[in-house]
């Protein structure tokens, strides 16, 4: 089977006040119709950049000098605008780290999702189904409130029910829960990989929460100055990394600790790690 | 309704205002230099003529109670007889507030209309450099350019050459509405050059602040074409700071009337109020200067409940406060 998501070998550069910074050198990933992939690395490794990537999200500044990117046969980084925005619309879908601040705030909920589900039936009664599916506590009354009057909790589960109507093919969520009181994360983690389940929609989830990508991802890429460096079914990466920077970063998640045991604190050397292991790369190379 | 929470308070505070600015105009127009009654009996009167002109307007008596008298007359309605022409300054004021009102609300007209999109042009263009570089040499110009020299040049030009239209003829709009915006259409626009500049630049900041709003990069993520984004999220949200420049531009506007009827020798009650200050016409200075004070109380509590109905945000911050 084909991939629905394929990125080749890309780089992007921001440019920014005369210096160039590379945010992804060489990352590839292909992923399959239906897969859940989760997507780890520390800040800066260039997974947000590889999930904008896929609809061509990125800032002004940021430069493609190699690489291709396809959603399901589109070549991405060279369609039109018109067509671009068609296949994010059609095909593609965002959820955002902050949920409060990606609704319009002078905006009331229910017209701002009225808004985002043009062309598909929008009605009262559709807006309530729609958060219904999202498992909101009285709709009715959801619709007549403002971005600035709901919880952090309330604010993702309707930008979750924005995304999901129109189904899309492939759902990007960057670090969704992030935001979020740990009370709510896995309700919300739960109900994002149950409506893509029951969609058909494959998961590009991009999160540092190792257990909640091993609980919820089939498959785990590990991404580190960015590249993907390793890449495997879930338990396997997890469970028997072979990267260095995987390695540490597997001991460093403190989720894998027995209570009352010291964390390793191998996250410290996580940058020597890596880099001695790049050191052999280029020695490699030469 | 929301705005109720907040309203009462609002409108109490801008009572206060007005009495603390009472005060103020009271104090300022009697610490002015010159005499009254020696301007308007002349340098040949005697001490005893003077003293009885005093008398006869109530100056003899103590300045809180001169204070105390006014405001009271005031608060009915009543602003005295003008000093100089004993006709009562109401009456006076009214026969030229019309005029003002015109120019100021033409100008106002020119304003929005002109500098809101010139600033929602500039600002969703601002990325493309020649298009904001333009729009920032063209509100730069018009914010440094003082509206006498503009005026002056204006009055200059359409009088020495013929471009349609006249300068110092003036129609009353009372008389013929039609002939009297067309003979304020020129010193409307002068007035309004300064308010259309600051307009376009709050504007075109408000919509380059908005547009990189988390908010935005959802609507893009979701497709949407750039066009709704702008009507949609982008207009509304970059409209609260525009908002707030309104009070300012309205406070401008009553500045620069005073400025722009001078020049163009249009009978408004800024022109009025200048002549008033030659003569130390007392009552009229009082009376006008408060109307002015008035005015942007009024139009800044208006603004206040705009942006409230604008920005759900705001009215709770303030309930917030006041509770």
């Amino acid at each position: 089977m084909s991939a629905i998501l394929d990125i080749q070998d890309v780089t992007v550069e921001y440019s920014t006040g005369g210096t160039i910074v590379r945010a992804l050198d060489g990352a590839s990933l292909a992923v399959r119709a239906g897969e859940t992939v989760g997507l780890v690395g520390e800040s800066g490794s260039g997974k947000s950049t590889l999930g904008s990537l896929v609809g061509r999200l990125l800032p002004g500044n940021a430069r493609y000098p190699e690489g291709r990117v396809f959603v399901d046969g589109h070549d991405v980084l060279q369609l039109g605008v018109k067509e671009l925005r068609t296949l994010r619309r059609e095909q593609l879908g965002f959820i955002p780290q902050d949920p409060i601040s990606a609704l319009d705030p002078t905006m009331r909920i229910g017209r701002q999702l009225e808004l985002a589900l043009r062309g598909l039936p929008n009605d009262r009664a559709a807006l309530v189904g729609h958060l219904e599916r999202v498992r909101m506590r009285e709709p009715e009354r959801v619709l007549r409130l403002f971005p600035h009057e709901i919880s952090g909790g309330m604010a993702q589960r309707i930008v979750i029910a924005m995304t999901m109507a129109r189904s899309p093919r492939i759902l990007i969520a960057d670090e969704p829960t992030a935001a979020l009181d740990s009370n709510v994360r896995s309700e919300v983690t739960k109900l994002v990989f149950g409506l893509a389940r029951d969609a058909g929609t494959t998961v590009l989830w991009l999160s540092h929460d190792l257990r909640s990508v091993g609980r919820w991802c089939g498959r785990v890429a590990v991404m580190y100055a960015g590249r993907v460096v390793e890449d495997g079914p879930a338990e396997q990466v997890l469970g028997s990394p072979t990267h260095p920077y995987t390695v540490a970063l597997a001991a460093a998640d403190p989720a894998g600790v027995q209570p009352g045991e010291r964390i390793e604190t191998s996250s410290v050397d996580v940058a020597a790690l890596a880099a001695s292991f790049r050191d052999e790369e280029e020695v490699v190379a030469r | 309704m929301r705005l109720l929470h907040w309203l009462p308070g609002r409108l109490l505070s801008a009572i206060i205002v007005l009495l603390g600015a009472s005060i103020l105009i009271f104090a300022a127009v009697r610490s002015l230099p010159g005499d009254f009654a020696q301007i308007v009996l002349g340098p040949l009167s005697n001490e005893e003529q003077r003293e009885q002109l005093r008398q006869s307007f109530g100056f003899d008596r103590s300045l809180p109670e001169q204070y105390l008298l006014w405001l009271g007359n005031a608060a009915r309605g009543d602003f005295g007889l003008s000093l100089a022409s004993q006709q009562p300054v109401l009456d006076e004021l009214a026969s030229r507030l019309p005029v003002t009102a015109l120019l100021a609300g033409m100008a106002m007209l020119v304003t929005i209309a002109i500098g809101i999109p010139l600033g929602v042009y500039a600002g969703t263009h601002a990325s493309t450099g020649r298009g904001s570089a333009a729009a920032r040499i063209v509100s730069t110009i018009g914010i440094s350019f003082p509206e006498f020299v503009l005026g002056c040049l204006v009055v200059f030009l359409f009088s020495r050459f013929d471009l349609g239209l006249s300068v110092g003829a003036f129609t009353s709009p009372t008389t013929d509405f039609g002939r009297g915006v067309v003979s304020l259409l020129l010193p409307a626009l002068v007035l309004s050059v300064f308010c259309v500049a600051a307009t376009a630049r709050t504007t075109r900041d408000a919509v380059i602040g908005v547009l990189v709003e988390p908010h935005i990069a959802a609507s893009v993520a979701r497709g949407e074409p750039k066009g709704f984004i702008i009507r949609h999220h982008v207009l509304r949200n970059a409209l609260i700071p525009v908002l707030t420049l309104t009070a300012t531009i309205t406070a401008y506007l009553l500045g620069g009337a005073v400025i722009v009827e001078r020049v163009f020798n249009v009978p408004g009650i800024g022109s009025y109020l200048v002549l008033a200050l030659d003569r130390r016409d007392y009552t009229v200075i009082q009376a006008g200067v408060l109307l002015a004070t008035a005015v942007f109380v009024i139009a800044s509590l208006l603004i206040d409940v705009l942006t409230g109905l604008v920005d759900p945000r705001v009215s709770v911050a303030k309930k917030g406060r006041g509770a």
